[in-house]
């Protein structure tokens, strides 16, 4: 009997049956991983931070992340992954640093083409417009009772960069980054079902028609790029310059995208350092960002209210950047000869490429010549800066 | 979690500075980016490419067919591979 008994307490039946909130996570991560694989929501991410999830609800594996104290403030590395296990050492190490998400920035960047921006500049000021539903969700968060710093952690799911989400969460409210990253990621995934849904009640069908091309043809730009592969090379550094003099606190972030740019437009030169930054760094980053974020979701940290009004607000804030980016276009059609499709208003928040690419396939819908997926592509590409550089703002005001 | 009236007032402070700084930055995007342009535009343009009539080379192979024929032997090759020579093998 007492080996049976000893047997029961070396599983997890008996820690499972003390907390059966327990339960509900488990279930909750086999529900992340469900929309993960079986209906390919974000799966690169969505994937790590389910079984991340999973880890860490499952007692006496020691995978749960703890929420940081003063003494593990104090404890090296190694103390932390003896005492708290390698999840925490990985939380601690790469997460609570905010070493990752600039990382993935720099993959990011490495595969972004600055071309359609460059292109079509003046499209990027749509980029701008789009971040308004930051910093009303932010206000709205503050009525509700959040304290600023995690109202602004909250609100910068508006942006629609997954990356920039956490790292704004890391910065100024660690103990939401689960809920954040898990809001953030989900509505990225739902791009697909929430632009059309905007785009539905805010815009007409005469508007859905203006063809870009078209509008190029009537009223055509006063500069044409003669020579764009030394512009693309010179532009992240000019750009850099600018932001790292202005808003310093998004350089991590803006700065490691830049350079991941750079190295890519400079060709076969820094070919290696291209491959490294955009395949192994960003896939390994994406691995340890997922599973740690994940870790972080126990019971005890996510089952409560404050992670119910952030999946809502997070929802709100997305749709009300979409809305503003869209108005900014009617507004700029307003007092402009050369009209431009309000769908480029709705790719100014950042997910790209997918919000450019379902604003394009809105547009064949009704006009199946207007290819706007380039034009598309100039205000999303502005999109990442302008919420990066949103928070900065917010991270070097709060924190 | 009650709301407070200060820090709602510095929200509404966050607001108007965030999304004034996101549209300078923005703005100074455009601005640097068409000075970028019209200065690559005047020192450095792209020399003027120019277009060869398609001709056959001495082996009797169109060049469309001779670029093609290098690009697959580079990719298969990993790059170490080169073209010397194209001979038609009669079967």
């Amino acid at each position: 009997m007492e080996v049976l008994n000893k047997l029961y307490e070396m599983t997890a039946f008996g820690a499972i049956g003390d907390d059966p909130m327990t339960l509900v996570m488990l279930a909750l991560a086999l529900f992340l991983l469900y929309l993960g694989i079986g209906k390919r929501f974000e799966p690169l991410l969505l994937v790590p931070i389910a079984f991340g999830v999973l880890l860490a609800n499952f007692p006496g594996g020691n995978m749960a992340v703890t929420p940081s104290t003063d003494i593990i403030e104090h404890m090296t590395i190694i103390e932390i992954a003896k005492e708290y296990g390698i999840m925490n050492m990985l939380y601690y190490m790469l997460i609570k640093t905010g070493l990752l998400p600039p990382l993935i920035f720099m993959g990011v960047g490495a595969m972004t083409d600055f071309g359609p921006m460059l292109r079509n500049l003046k499209l990027a000021f749509f980029g701008a417009a789009a971040q308004i539903g930051i910093f009303t969700v932010l206000i709205s968060a503050v009525a509700l009772g959040f304290s600023l710093k995690e109202a602004a952690a909250l609100g910068i799911i508006g942006g629609a960069d997954g990356p920039t989400a956490i790292y704004t969460a890391i910065k100024l409210a660690p103990h939401l980054l689960g809920p954040i990253a898990i809001a953030a990621y989900s509505y990225m995934a739902l791009v697909p079902v929430i632009i059309p849904l905007v785009v539905k009640f805010t815009v007409t069908e005469k508007e859905l028609k203006i063809n870009m091309k078209e509008q190029d043809k009537l009223y055509p730009s006063k500069i044409k790029i003669k020579d764009i592969n030394r512009t693309k090379i010179i532009f992240p550094i000019v750009l850099c310059a600018i932001v790292s003099i202005l808003v310093p606190s998004s350089v991590p972030l803006v700065g490691m995208l830049l350079f991941g740019n750079l190295i890519k437009e400079i060709g076969s030169d820094t070919n290696r350092l291209m491959v490294a930054a955009s395949d192994t760094i960003m896939n390994a980053a994406t691995i340890f960002l997922g599973l740690t974020v994940g870790a972080t979701m126990t019971a005890a940290t996510f089952l409560d209210k404050t992670t119910l009004l952030i999946i809502l607000g997070g929802f709100i804030a997305f749709a009300i950047s979409i809305f503003g980016g869209i108005m900014a276009v009617k507004v700029h059609n307003l007092f402009s000869k050369k009209k431009i499709n309000p769908l480029i208003g709705a790719t100014g928040l950042s997910a790209v490429p997918m919000a450019s690419r379902v604003a394009n396939d809105i547009a064949l819908k009704y006009d199946s010549k207007n290819h706007l997926l380039q034009y598309a592509m100039s205000s999303n590409i502005s999109g990442v800066i302008g919420s990066a550089v949103a928070a900065g703002v917010l991270i070097s005001f709060l924190s | 979690m009650d709301p407070n009236s200060s820090d709602i007032g510095d929200a509404l402070v966050l607001l108007g500075v965030g999304m004034i700084t996101v549209f300078l930055i923005l703005a100074l995007v455009v601005i640097s980016g068409s000075i970028l342009v019209r200065i690559v535009n005047k020192y450095a343009p792209e020399p003027v490419k120019k277009l060869k009539r398609a001709s056959r080379s001495a082996s009797g192979t169109a060049p469309e067919v001779i670029a093609a024929i290098a690009a697959v032997v580079e990719t298969v090759t990993g790059g170490h591979g080169k073209v010397e020579s194209i001979k038609k093998i009669e079967h």
